[in-house]
């Protein structure tokens, strides 16, 4: 039996290989506990108050500016700036101080804000502002598009950069970008390498911006942890944060435990249903913040029954949207007025559209050649998107009353993407899915859902009207230089949308941010969509 | 015998190779026939065709799926698991430090389970039908039926809401590992922190994995208590138990030294076996106390398609899987000379 023991004695090993020690530490964690006020922990005291957490949803992607197109901007805006900052006044200075253009808005030159360092200590100048651009439309990757207008950059003096374009654009709208607009350091990243080893480099955490936070540890699945830049052209205040830490938490039960306890400072994408019972809670303010996100149904022009501009219209009249803002989000958003946000150019408070009228349904489908539906619909969404759901249960009973069965089928964003970009006489009828833009214009919206497409991206509703291509092609290259004009070209385009009904505009929701009450300051750009700017915070 | 035992290991591992082989092409052609685009993951929300259209080069995607599963086998015989798409990561260091996380988690369960197991085991065999014999028999059943994620979820309920004495969620506090920054050698936090002296880490660690680990150990701990149990009981009838009782031995000495030396060969089966349950429980664990792990990793991976890194995870549970199986019988030949390689 010696034999037994041995064995008992190796599988122990193994294990205890890792966790003997857990045993005796196991032990000593009472102690611990018990004589916390010792001076150590009066010391950990002052520091944590000195530190912000946000907790955020999924994991980060890449750190670097050129690529990045999803969502680490929520590091990058900390870390990086970019001329010009998009907020609820329009567009305000940011690295640039100010910025004019020639008259049809083909030449812009931007006046640099001056001594701005760097997180190595080099001085920002124009210089970096050409590397940075060029280096992004070089890459070609992601976000490299928003730049297509620019023809060439010309750095004027060391504060001043001249930008000619292609074809007029609002290039200081463009330089707001939430995805690669951001100014690199290119004294400090030339010396790495080439633009993939820069990249490499980034990746392993590091930064190379101007922003009020340098990174110091990056875990893209668990935590990244920034700290403040000492020379920041902004200056510090004593109630800021000396630290920041955005903290990966994918549970939203979970998130909201820690937001509740302090854990972390900042959540969002709270279950929906614990809001009423978060607003009560003394421990936290919930921070409501208008998206410029909005939830479209893409009705598939192409293929019977949809194909037929009544019943299109039919369908946009039985819609319950208040009810659908009430019980899918829970009044925390607003009905969507055409395709553009709150916020945005070509946003239009007193534009005629679809309201719940069932009668006027069952008359436009009578109209149709369809007086009892008696047709099938097949509507996807995307798979987990609890909102998304909620909203395909509503349409399947509401039309039901038309007659219309609605077969629904929950995706996941790829499969059903790749569905829709299929052959349409085969594709969905119906697709549910979000917009928002790259940065704030409405020809970002317009075009990409809207405009002809000769093979299918993200125009879902195959929609192709020449009509509504000229005006808001008009539209876009007069928005800089003829803004009233470029408004009211939009109003037509989107005048004409609605009466196509290529779509039913849903609603746009609002951000809800649980902030723990030692916080204040906290503020949400919905150009900059789940940024928290650290530097704004303060304590309490 | 030596040669045997050589012998019957090369066999094995063989073996092994053909089923890690197996599942990794059945595992390849299942998720790259699903109507999915790899591309359209990779390159972020709002591509323009041009980017989708570079993504389908740089991935291979337009060529033949056989011919991507050559490019993948070849690059697999070089260490190297690819690209994840959903996270652009290679997938060798997401699982690296993933892989950690979860053994780090399971080693720590096991422990638990195998101690309270045992213990738990003996008495209810020594007091047979008391009612400590019927706790623990309660205690096995729920172990082995709650659900998982509901007992975490009490548990946090109880130990962090209610008493406020252990940690929600995470592996370690980031305050703390801030303040007290841990040299990564093994990647185990625990063993880590002990060997660099690190006593304020080691102990912050070892508040956050004393949940979930209690969690996942609820399971083999039902297995392993009953498994013991009836072996001692039938043990316990032995004569030489009887001569023991009539040397005049101590209790606590027949039970633990004579009695469970034979009763406890067969539990250590179990035990190996539950390490591949818990490597399966870890996925809903990780996700309630926000464990950074290989059930997170898969989870999300396989949400999104990401088939690099489900590739990966299944890779790695497979290898798990196969040599835990081979530990098992070997360990069996070794204690029971009765059974043949």
């Amino acid at each position: 039996m010696k034999k037994v023991a041995i064995s008992i004695f190796l599988m122990s090993l193994v294990i205890l290989g890792v966790i003997a020690s857990g045993c005796i530490g196991g032990e000593t964690t009472s102690t611990v506990q018990s004589s916390k006020e010792t001076p150590s922990s009066t010391e950990t005291e002052s520091q944590v108050s000195n530190v912000v957490i946000y907790g955020y949803e999924s994991e980060m992607i890449t750190l670097d500016p050129s690529i990045e197109f999803s969502n680490s901007i929520i590091m990058l805006a900390n870390l990086y700036e970019c001329l010009v900052k998009y907020t609820d006044k329009g567009l305000e200075p940011w690295l640039a101080t100010s910025w004019e253009h020639n008259e049809n808005g083909t030449e812009w030159v931007f006046h640099l804000r001056k001594g701005v360092k760097f997180h190595s200590g080099n001085e920002m100048t124009a210089k970096d502002v050409k590397w940075s651009i060029e280096r992004t439309i070089r890459m070609g990757m992601g976000p490299a598009f928003i730049w297509d207008p620019i023809e060439s950059i010309e750095i004027i003096d060391d504060y001043t950069v001249k930008f000619k374009l292609k074809y007029p654009a609002n290039l200081p709208l463009i330089a707001s970008s939430a995805y690669g607009a951001y100014i690199m350091d290119s004294a400090f990243l030339s010396k790495i390498g080439d633009d993939k080893a820069i990249t490499e480099y980034l990746n392993q955490g590091h930064d190379a911006g101007t922003g009020p936070y340098a990174i110091v540890k990056y875990d893209p699945k668990t935590e990244v942890v920034f700290k403040k830049f000492d020379e920041y052209w902004g200056g510090w205040e004593k109630d800021q944060f000396d630290t920041a830490i955005i903290k990966i938490v994918p549970d939203p039960a979970l998130r909201e435990q820690m937001v509740t306890s302090g854990e972390v400072h900042i959540a969002k994408n709270l279950p929906l249903d614990d809001i009423p019972q978060l607003q009560q809670n003394p421990n936290i303010v919930l921070h409501e913040e208008p998206s410029f996100r909005v939830l479209y149904g893409m009705l598939n022009t192409k293929k019977e029954p949809l194909n037929n501009k009544l019943v299109r219209k039919a369908l946009s009249y039985a819609v319950p949207y208040k009810d659908i803002v009430d019980y899918v989000l829970g009044g925390h958003g607003y009905i969507a007025k055409g395709p553009i946000p709150k916020g945005i150019m070509g946003y239009f408070e007193d534009l005629p559209t679809y309201t719940y009228d069932i009668e006027k349904a069952k008359q436009l489908l009578t109209e149709a050649g369809y007086p009892n539906g008696g047709f099938k619909l097949l509507l996807t969404y995307t798979q987990g998107d609890e909102a998304e759901g909620k909203v395909a249960e509503v349409l399947k009973a509401e039309w039901q009353k038309l007659g219309i069965e609605v077969e629904i089928r929950p995706m996941n964003w790829e499969q059903q993407w790749a569905l829709a970009r299929s052959d349409p006489q085969n594709a969905q009828d119906i697709l549910l899915f979000y917009w928002w833009p790259t940065y704030p214009t409405p020809y970002d919206y317009l075009f990409n859902m809207f405009h002809c497409e000769n093979e299918t991206l993200f125009n879902l509703c195959y929609y192709c009207n020449p009509e509504f291509d000229n005006l808001i092609d008009q539209a876009v290259v007069l928005e800089a230089s003829n803004p009233q004009k470029a408004e009211q070209l939009y109003k037509q385009a989107i005048e004409l949308l609605i009466d196509d009904a290529p779509a039913i505009f849903f609603y746009s929701p609002n951000y809800i941010y649980a902030v723990h009450k030692s916080i204040k300051g906290f503020k949400a750009y919905p150009a900059y969509p789940e940024v928290v700017f650290f530097y704004e915070l303060r304590k309490i | 015998m030596a040669r045997k035992f050589g012998e019957y290991i090369a066999y094995r591992v063989v073996l092994a190779i053909f089923v890690i082989l197996g599942v990794i092409t059945v595992v390849f052609f299942v998720s790259r026939i699903i109507p999915s685009d790899p591309a359209a993951l990779w390159v972020g929300a709002h591509p323009t065709k041009e980017a989708i259209e570079k993504a389908r080069e740089e991935l291979h995607l337009n060529e033949p799926v056989i011919k991507q599963y050559f490019y993948y086998l070849s690059s697999l015989l070089h260490g190297d698991l690819g690209v994840s798409i959903r996270t652009h990561n290679p997938v060798t260091q997401d699982l690296k430090s993933a892989f950690t996380a979860t053994f780090e988690l399971i080693l720590v369960s096991e422990f638990i389970a195998i101690i309270i197991g045992i213990i738990l085991g003996v008495y209810s065999a020594v007091k047979k039908d008391s009612w400590l014999d019927n706790l623990s028999r309660i205690l096995a059943i729920s172990g082995v039926s709650l659900p998982t994620f509901w007992f975490g979820m009490i548990l946090q309920l109880i130990f962090f809401k209610y008493l406020e004495i252990l940690p929600l969620a995470g592996r370690v506090d980031s305050v703390v590992i801030l303040e007290h920054p841990l040299r990564t050698i093994t990647g185990f936090y625990l063993l880590d922190s002990l060997i660099t002296g690190n006593f304020v880490v080691f102990v912050d660690a070892l508040k956050h994995i004393i949940l979930p680990a209690i969690t996942l150990a609820m399971y083999p701990i039902g297995l392993i208590t009953r498994q013991v149990r009836s072996m001692m009981i039938e043990v316990l009838q032995e004569n030489y138990i009887r001569t023991a009782w009539a040397y005049g031995i101590p209790p606590k000495k027949i039970y633990f030294k004579y009695a469970l030396k034979n009763a406890i060969a067969p539990a250590l089966i179990t035990v190996g076996l539950s390490f591949a349950y818990t490597l399966i429980g870890a996925f809903l664990v990780e996700l309630i106390f926000n464990w950074p792990g290989l059930g997170r990793y898969a989870a999300y991976s396989i949400l999104s398609m990401d088939y690099p890194a489900i590739l990966g995870v299944t890779i790695i549970a497979a290898i798990a899987y196969v040599f835990i199986n081979l530990i098992v019988d070997l360990i069996q030949v070794y204690l029971d000379p009765r059974i043949e390689l």
